[in-house]
This record gives structure tokens, C-alpha cells and sequence, in this order.
């Protein structure tokens, strides 16, 4: 007994008919395919150039005004740019950004690469790690900058521990000092961030081949030998996008200096994220504002065209 | 023939459930605009710093409670977004019908600024008449009224006098030598004589100017104006120097808590609350506030802060007012509010609220007995000046003297680039 197959299972399993097969193209014509790309995409299309381009082109155009955010404004050239530049304190805050972007992108990636390397095969534990590891890049960066405030802060517990071991005298309100605020913000945007580059690198340290390093171990390669002319080389690819990444976040860095210092003391620690915010909203100099974020734009877009051309020879190699 | 009354219904679906739809809208509409026509409510917005009931809700309230048919739809703003939310509010065209403002030029929220952009309706008589005299000008732009005044709130040092007694401090000094001697007796016993939120520009903006009351306004009230009309400078005044100088002198005393430079407003709070700081600078009605979280039984008195070869001074004046927006749709049903808080019953609903005066007929209270005794005579005598950043022309100067007092405390600055940094800002 013979079973034929239904109208459904035909047109499920079934090769069609050849006529049919060779007509679909031309009855279902391209032509209406790629007039659907275009309307399916517009919404998309016309949201990109208003929320991004034309937004940011505006904002740009304030920064050449004198504009208080409020009523009317007036074209004042480059006057904004020239206060800036002869301005220390906002000389001070394009230093305190790059510093931020470049040091944390250096701690955040030798730690999260030797994390992502000691955690990548063998320990037992890795799961576990890995997750606790990664756990500070899902927090909020406001609540996790509070409670590192609140460690830090004059009657917190790190000062604490020190009058606890003898050291008095090192006692201070370090978010407070000078000298050290900068480098307690450091420690708290490098402790959250470690995480995230260490995901970068395990992604790219599972693809690199355990027959290439065990090869180089037989030609006698010491330990060090195969993570630099081995592993290293294999995963350029993750070097190049999680520093990029890490210093094009780094320099936009703003929410954990206003949860830690509000910029201070006396602006120590302004970056140029927080003078935006501070000129545009807290002041009401807009037009001034739109200057400093038309600079911290221009410096991201230098950065990411350095992330486009590391892309583009990871794709040559 | 089925399948063509099936088409048909389809049709006839297609067509109706969006006029049905249209029309429900429309009935909405339409009964919501003639509430509108009829209705005496309005909308109000307001910064709030704290989960206390906030002096505006309990105005709000009582005027609700008086007037049964009124509908004020509140819109408390957190005080550290008000500014911001309030602009974005008001140049969108969504404002609420009255708005919290200040005095003056010197904030963005600040009176002058908003109703020269063109953002505020112009006030009716009863707000013009309780403005104080000689302050015109902080509240009206080209002879109309754009903010009337809700407060007279007295600006010195919070003292908590149970504290100051524990720690030997048996009279609050007069005189500044005396305070210095007095911060030093007060560290040596473990408190501190100030609680200072060196980390809040609010605080130590209010400090600095607190201390200018003696040191630049008692002998030239003027000050301000001679400094807008370029007659003088912040880096040439002896008296800004000498302000600036007598913050250096106390952080040298020994007269702020250990760690001040980092302090939050949890310093103040808890400082005076629970008795290890005598006193902080602050507005007067926050010692209603501080009074609410001490132990029962705690004396607070609002002190002058000591004078230092000069006539006691201190600042007092209508730091907070409300305004008509521009826009508003309700401006009559908000007029009719602002009136009755311009009455006695509403500025004194304000006053028992907010813990400070009445902005009217302060002058005739009787103060003894009250946390205004020690400035009650300054206030009869007319020794008093308003808050100096109400006057000055934008809210860089005073953000410049706030950072600027940070830094003194951090060696960061020294008191020529404070003073410089004020006078760029200015203009």
C-alpha cells in the first residue's frame, strides 16, 4: 500500500514542479523585493538621520552660538572655542578625560586578558569565576560608584582599615584630595570595566587552536614563549576591539565622577563629559556646552576611526 | 451571495470601528474641554530636596481644602533636575501653570532670566505689593511682575546651643576672634565647631557668602551694584578678600569636622542632629528641619556669623518665589492661588511650613523665644542684606566662588584665583 502525500506535506517536503520552479523568480519579481527593502528600512533609515545625525548636526551648530537654552541666541564663531582653550580648568578636563580613557584601557585590558587567560581551560572552577568576574559590568555604575563612595568616604571602611593596621597618618578624604581623587576614580571605572574585557578576550582565546600552543610546547616554547608568540598573535583581533571599545567608553566616562567627586574637589576629576553636563544643564551656557561636547565628539571620532582601520586589518589577516 | 455579505461586513467593520473609535475620542475630547472651560483647577511644579512635606504641597493643600471646587495637580521635581526639567518644560511648551522660580538673575531658574526669554506671564497687583522695597528688581522686568516672593528667609550659622553648652561653649561668640579660640576649645573635646558640606557647591557657596555679610555688605550694601555698574572688582574688594581669608583662618582652627573637605549634606544633618558640630551655614529653615532629627529637647537658634571689625550683618531676603508661565491655559484659576498665598493666611501657612518668615510683616513679629531671637534685632535695625547671588548677573559667578572655596580648603587655590574666576564669570 502506497501512501500519497497530502497538499500540505507537498508543499512542505516536495520539490515543486519544475515550471512552476523556473517561474517564481519572474512572477515574485525582484524589483518588488528590493521596493519592500526600502520601505521596510525607511523607519529605520529616517530614525538614524534624526536621532543621530541631524540631532548632533544641531548640537553642532549651538556650539557656535551663544545660546543659554532659553529664547533667543546669537552666531558668536568660534568664541566658545578660543574660552575653552584658554581656559585652564577646561584644559584640565580634556587631560583628566584622556588620562581616564588611556589608563583605564591599559588596566582594564592586562587584567581582563590575564583573567580571561588563567580562566580560558583547566581550572575547575572557571564557570564560577568567569561570572563573578563579569558580574560588575551589569551593575549600575551609579550604585556600584555610591558604595565604592561610601568606602572611600572620610569615616568609611578603608579609612578604617588603615587606623586599623597603624596607619593614621595616611588617613584622608580621598575623594576629596587632589592628588588622589583622579586615582580613585580609576580604580573604580578599571574595577568595573575589567569584566567586559575579559569576555572580549575568552571569545577570542576559544578560537585559537590548543594544537598550536601544545605544537609550540613539543618545539620547547616556555610558558611565556607561547602566550607572546602564540596566543597573543592569534587573538589581535580581541586586542584591537576591546581596547577600542574600553577607550572610546573611557573617554565618554561621566556617571561614576558625578556619583564619586561631582568633578571635584575643585574640579580635579572634570572630564569633558561632566563639563558638558555642568555648562549645559547646571549653568545654562548651552552654546558653550555644545562647544565641549563638539570636542569630546571630535576626539571620540578619532578614536573610532583608529577602531576602523584595526578592524579592517583584522579582516585582511 | 454569503460570501458577498461576509465581504460586505468586512467592509462595513473596516469602516466603523474607526469612526466608532474617532467618535469615543471626540466624546472625550470634548467633555474634557468643556471641564476645561469650567474648571478652576490648575497644574504646579516645584523642587523638593527631601521626603518631608514640602511647603508648596502643604500650601497647595490647605488652598484645596479652602476652596473645595479647586484642582491643583502637584509636580514635584527632585532639586538636583528641577532646572533643567523646568527649561526643557517651558521652551517645549508643556509647562505646568506655575512654577517654582528664585529672585533675581543668578539661577536658571531665576525670575528675570525666565520672563526676559519671554517664558512668564506678567502677575497681578497683589503679588507687586508684597515685594519688599528696594528689591524691585530681582522680581519685575520692565515695570511688571513676573515672581512674587513667598518667603523671608534669614541666611547665618544653625547653631545647635545644646551642643555648644556640652562643649563649654556657653554663649555663641560675637566676635570672630572669639570664634577661633572657641573652634579650638570645641576640637580639643572631640565635636567641631561647624558642620561644612565641603563637597556640596551649595554649602560652601553659602558659607563664603554667609561670612560676606559682615566682611563686604555691612559696610557697602551696594556692593553688587557697584560691581555691575564695573566700579569695582571681586579681585580688588578688600572685603571679598577678607571673606575669602576668614574661610582659610577657620579650616587653620581647627573649626570644621576632620575630613570636611569631602563632606555631603549627610555632615550638616547628621553633624548637628547628633550633637558633634555646634553649628553649620545654612538657610533658616532648615533648623526646623535639623530640629525634626535631633534628640527632643535640643535648642537651635539661628546666629549672625561674628563680625570681625565691623557691625553685626547678616543676609536675609526672599530667596524663593513662584510664577505664571507664559503658556498656561489656567492663568486665571492660578492668579486667584498666587492672591490668597500673597494673603496673610497663605504666607503664614508658608512660614509655619517651611520654618522661616512670612514674606510680609516680619518686621512686627515677636521673635524671642523663637530660632530668629538672636537675629531679631538685625531685622528690626534693617541689618540685613539679600542673598548676593540673587543679584549677580548669572550662575557661573556663584559656581566659580563655591568651587573656589572647595579649593581653599584643599590648597588647590588661592584666594587671588578664587576672586579672579568670580570676576570672569561674571561677564
Amino acid at each position: 500500500m502506497t501512501q500519497t502525500p497530502t497538499s500540505a506535506t507537498r508543499a512542505v517536503v516536495l520539490p515543486e514542479p519544475t515550471g512552476r520552479r523556473a517561474r517564481r523568480p519572474r512572477k515574485r519579481p525582484q524589483g518588488m523585493l528590493a521596493f519592500g527593502h526600502w520601505w521596510w528600512a525607511l523607519p529605520g533609515i529616517l530614525l538614524v538621520l534624526g536621532i543621530h545625525y541631524a540631532s548632533t548636526a544641531v548640537g553642532g551648530f549651538f556650539a557656535f552660538t551663544d545660546w543659554t537654552g532659553l529664547g533667543a541666541f546669537q552666531l558668536i564663531g568660534l568664541d566658545n572655542f578660543v574660552e575653552i582653550f584658554s581656559d585652564p580648568t577646561k584644559i584640565g578636563a580634556v587631560g583628566n578625560t584622556l588620562f581616564l580613557a588611556i589608563a583605564s584601557v591599559i588596566i582594564t585590558n592586562v587584567a581582563g586578558l590575564g583573567i580571561a587567560v588563567g580562566l580560558n581551560r583547566g581550572l575547575k572552577s572557571r564557570y564560577v569565576l568567569r561570572t563573578l568576574f563579569f558580574m560588575p559590568v551589569v551593575l549600575s555604575p551609579l550604585a556600584v560608584s555610591y558604595i565604592w563612595k561610601f568606602i572611600f568616604d572620610y569615616n568609611g571602611p578603608f579609612n578604617g582599615f588603615l587606623g586599623m593596621i597603624g596607619l593614621e597618618e595616611a588617613i584622608r578624604p580621598w575623594l576629596a584630595d587632589p592628588e588622589w581623587a583622579i586615582w580613585i576614580v580609576l580604580v573604580v571605572i578599571s574595577w568595573q570595566n575589567t569584566g567586559f574585557a575579559m569576555v572580549i578576550y575568552m571569545a577570542g582565546l576559544a578560537a585559537v587552536p590548543v594544537e598550536i600552543e601544545e605544537a609550540a610546547a613539543i618545539d620547547g616554547a616556555n610558558l611565556w614563549q607561547r602566550f607572546w608568540h602564540v596566543t597573543l598573535p592569534s587573538i589581535r583581533p580581541a586586542v584591537a576591539i576591546a581596547t577600542t571599545l574600553g577607550l572610546v567608553n573611557g573617554l565618554r566616562i561621566f556617571d561614576q565622577i558625578m556619583a564619586l567627586t561631582g568633578g571635584g574637589p575643585a574640579g580635579a576629576t572634570e572630564t569633558l563629559a561632566t563639563e558638558v553636563y555642568k555648562e549645559s544643564f547646571a549653568l545654562g551656557n548651552f552654546g558653550y556646552g555644545a562647544a565641549l561636547a563638539l570636542i569630546l565628539t571630535l576626539i571620540i571620532l578619532v578614536f573610532a576611526v583608529i577602531q576602523q582601520r584595526l578592524t579592517g586589518e583584522r579582516r585582511e589577516a | 451571495m454569503t460570501q458577498h455579505r461576509h465581504t460586505a461586513l468586512r467592509r462595513g467593520a473596516f469602516i466603523a470601528i474607526p469612526v466608532a473609535g474617532a467618535l469615543v475620542l471626540a466624546g472625550c475630547s470634548g467633555s474634557g474641554d468643556e471641564g476645561d472651560s469650567g474648571s478652576t483647577g490648575f497644574s504646579f511644579t516645584y523642587a523638593t530636596s527631601n521626603n518631608l512635606e514640602s511647603p508648596y504641597e502643604a500650601l497647595a493643600n490647605a488652598y484645596m481644602e479652602a476652596n473645595p471646587g479647586v484642582d491643583i495637580e502637584l509636580n514635584p521635581q527632585p532639586n538636583d533636575n528641577y532646572d533643567t526639567t523646568v527649561r526643557t518644560q517651558l521652551q517645549a511648551g508643556n509647562a505646568t501653570d506655575i512654577i517654582q522660580t528664585v529672585p533675581g538673575a543668578g539661577q536658571p531658574r531665576s525670575v528675570v532670566e525666565l520672563a526676559e526669554a519671554g517664558f512668564l506671564a506678567p502677575l497681578g497687583d497683589a503679588s507687586a505689593a508684597i515685594i519688599s522695597e528696594g528689591t524691585e528688581n530681582l522680581f519685575q522686568v520692565d515695570g511688571e511682575t513676573y515672581g512674587q516672593p513667598v518667603d523671608f528667609t534669614v541666611t547665618g550659622i544653625v547653631a545647635n546651643l545644646t551642643t555648644a553648652q556640652d562643649a563649654g561653649v556657653d554663649e555663641f561668640p560675637d566676635d570672630f576672634n572669639a570664634f577661633l579660640d572657641a573652634c579650638a576649645d570645641v576640637a580639643a573635646s572631640g565635636k567641631s565647631m561647624v558642620a561644612l558640606a565641603g563637597a556640596a557647591a551649595p554649602n560652601t557657596g553659602l558659607m563664603a557668602m554667609s561670612i560676606s555679610a559682615t566682611r563686604v555688605y555691612a559696610e557697602t550694601p551696594d556692593w553688587n551694584e557697584q560691581r555691575a555698574a564695573g566700579d569695582t572688582t571681586f579681585a580688588e574688594s578688600e572685603g571679598w578678600q577678607d571673606t575669602l581669608q576668614t574661610v582659610i583662618d577657620m579650616h587653620e582652627a581647627g573649626c570644621f569636622q576632620p575630613g570636611a573637605e569631602g563632606g555631603g549634606f549627610d555632615a550638616i544633618t547628621n553633624g548637628l542632629a547628633g550633637g558633634t558640630s555646634i553649628a553649620a551655614f545654612a538657610p533658616g529653615g532648615s533648623a526646623v528641619e535639623i530640629a525634626q532629627a535631633a534628640p527632643e529637647g535640643v535648642q537651635f537658634m539661628i546666629e549672625p556669623f561674628p563680625a570681625d571689625n565691623s557691625d553685626a550683618f547678616i543676609l536675609a531676603s526672599s530667596n524663593y518665589s513662584l510664577s505664571i508661565t507664559e503658556g498656561s491655559e489656567n492663568q486665571e484659576a492660578a492668579q486667584d492661588f498666587l492672591d490668597w498665598v500673597a494673603g496673610a493666611e497663605g504666607a503664614q501657612i508658608f512660614a509655619d511650613a517651611s520654618g522661616q518668615l512670612p514674606v510680609k510683616g516680619y518686621e512686627e513679629l515677636e521673635l524671642e523665644g523663637t530660632v530668629y531671637e538672636s537675629s531679631a534685632e538685625l531685622l528690626t535695625s534693617g541689618a540685613y542684606a539679600p542673598l548676593p547671588n540673587t543679584i549677580w548677573p548669572n550662575a557661573s559667578v556663584y559656581d566659580a566662588l563655591a568651587s573656589g572655596v572647595q579649593g581653599l580648603l584643599t590648597g588647590q587655590n588661592t584666594i587671588d584665583d578664587v576672586l579672579s574666576a568670580m570676576d570672569a564669570a561674571w561677564g
